[in-house]
């Protein structure tokens, strides 16, 4: 199957568009140029350029790790795996049904204490 | 490398946008001089109306002093982003006002004060129709028009800024001027052309 080729423009578009293109341009006013140079001041960058503000090492740290999510759960983790190897749980006479991890923090289902995060409510219940 | 106005050796826009970001305030100067006429000519053809002209003139500059920290000399030209920058502004002005035809006593007053007052607005309507019909086309199709007939660029020129090939910007041109025809037909008489 052949294809018919599309016609060109016509003419006059051309034309038209020349016509339009040689249309004199209006010189900017004056105050069109103070009101760009007033600008050009108030957003100008400090003499050796923006300074870039550079995070404390903490910070890149945490970035690192994964961000404060991580962290916190990488914090509560370290913290309840801690307590159980020095048999914390146990010695404290906590009785645990069910171990969470969730949103960064660890939880400890208990029948008597109910849902709590751990270390905080442990201790307040058992003080 | 550009010649100023006293036939020196000038430093490139990009050359000038890197010391305007490092708080040269003779760069900001350059620049504005530079490149506020070129940036209010532009919208001036497309929009006619000198106010509103003026408007995306200093809305064009205003992204450009806001990206200099940024720029990357090398991938694009300073007046080549401002260009565009510019056609995408009127753009949204010239949706804005509708598609409908402007009523003959809103058309701004005549660009060219030496002509006849009917000449005059001849070409302030050819210049509005185009305009409307320009705002309708994709991004790069109105640019390759633009840049070929209202700046006079050759085609490998106009590949070189938008950069693409030479063989792509002969078929967006021609695209382009496709589509022009197509959605000016109905005016082609009432622009004084013959069709």
């Amino acid at each position: 199957m052949t294809r018919t080729p599309k016609p060109d423009a016509s003419e006059w578009v051309d034309t038209l568009l020349d016509d339009v293109g040689k249309l004199p341009p209006a010189d900017p006013r004056g105050d069109l140029m103070a009101r760009v140079l007033a600008d050009a001041h108030a957003m100008m960058p400090p003499p050796g350029g923006a300074q870039k503000p550079r995070d404390p090492g903490w910070r890149q740290v945490v970035r690192l790790l994964g961000g404060w999510t991580s962290v916190g759960g990488l914090v509560a983790a370290t913290a309840f795996g801690f307590a159980v190897g020095l048999g914390g749980l146990d010695s404290v006479g906590v009785d645990l049904d069910a171990v969470w991890l969730l949103d960064g923090a660890v939880y400890v289902e208990d029948a008597e204490m109910g849902l709590g995060a751990f270390g905080w409510d442990i201790e307040e219940t058992g003080a | 490398m550009p010649l100023d106005a006293d036939g020196d050796t000038a430093p490139d826009d990009a050359a000038l946008l890197a010391r305007y970001a490092r708080g040269d305030a003779s760069a900001a100067r350059a620049l504005t001089v530079r490149l506020t006429p070129r940036a209010f000519a532009q919208a001036q053809r497309l929009l006619g109306d000198r106010a509103e002209a003026e408007d995306v003139a200093q809305e064009a500059m205003m992204r450009l002093w806001r990206v200099a920290p940024d720029w990357r000399t090398g991938e694009a030209k300073v007046t080549t982003w401002l260009y565009r920058v510019v056609a995408n502004l009127c753009t949204d002005r010239l949706r804005k006002r509708g598609r409908s035809d402007v009523p003959l006593d809103s058309i701004p007053d005549p660009v060219d004060t030496a002509a006849s007052p009917e000449a005059a607005l001849q070409a302030e309507a050819r210049r509005a129709a185009l305009a409307r019909a320009l705002a309708d086309l994709p991004e790069r199709q109105r640019m390759a028009v633009m840049l070929r007939h209202f700046e006079g660029a050759t085609n490998p020129e106009i590949a070189a800024r938008l950069g693409i090939s030479v063989e792509a910007v002969e078929s967006l041109t021609a695209r382009g001027k496709r589509a022009l025809a197509q959605a000016l037909s109905g005016q082609v008489a009432a622009l004084g052309y013959e069709g």
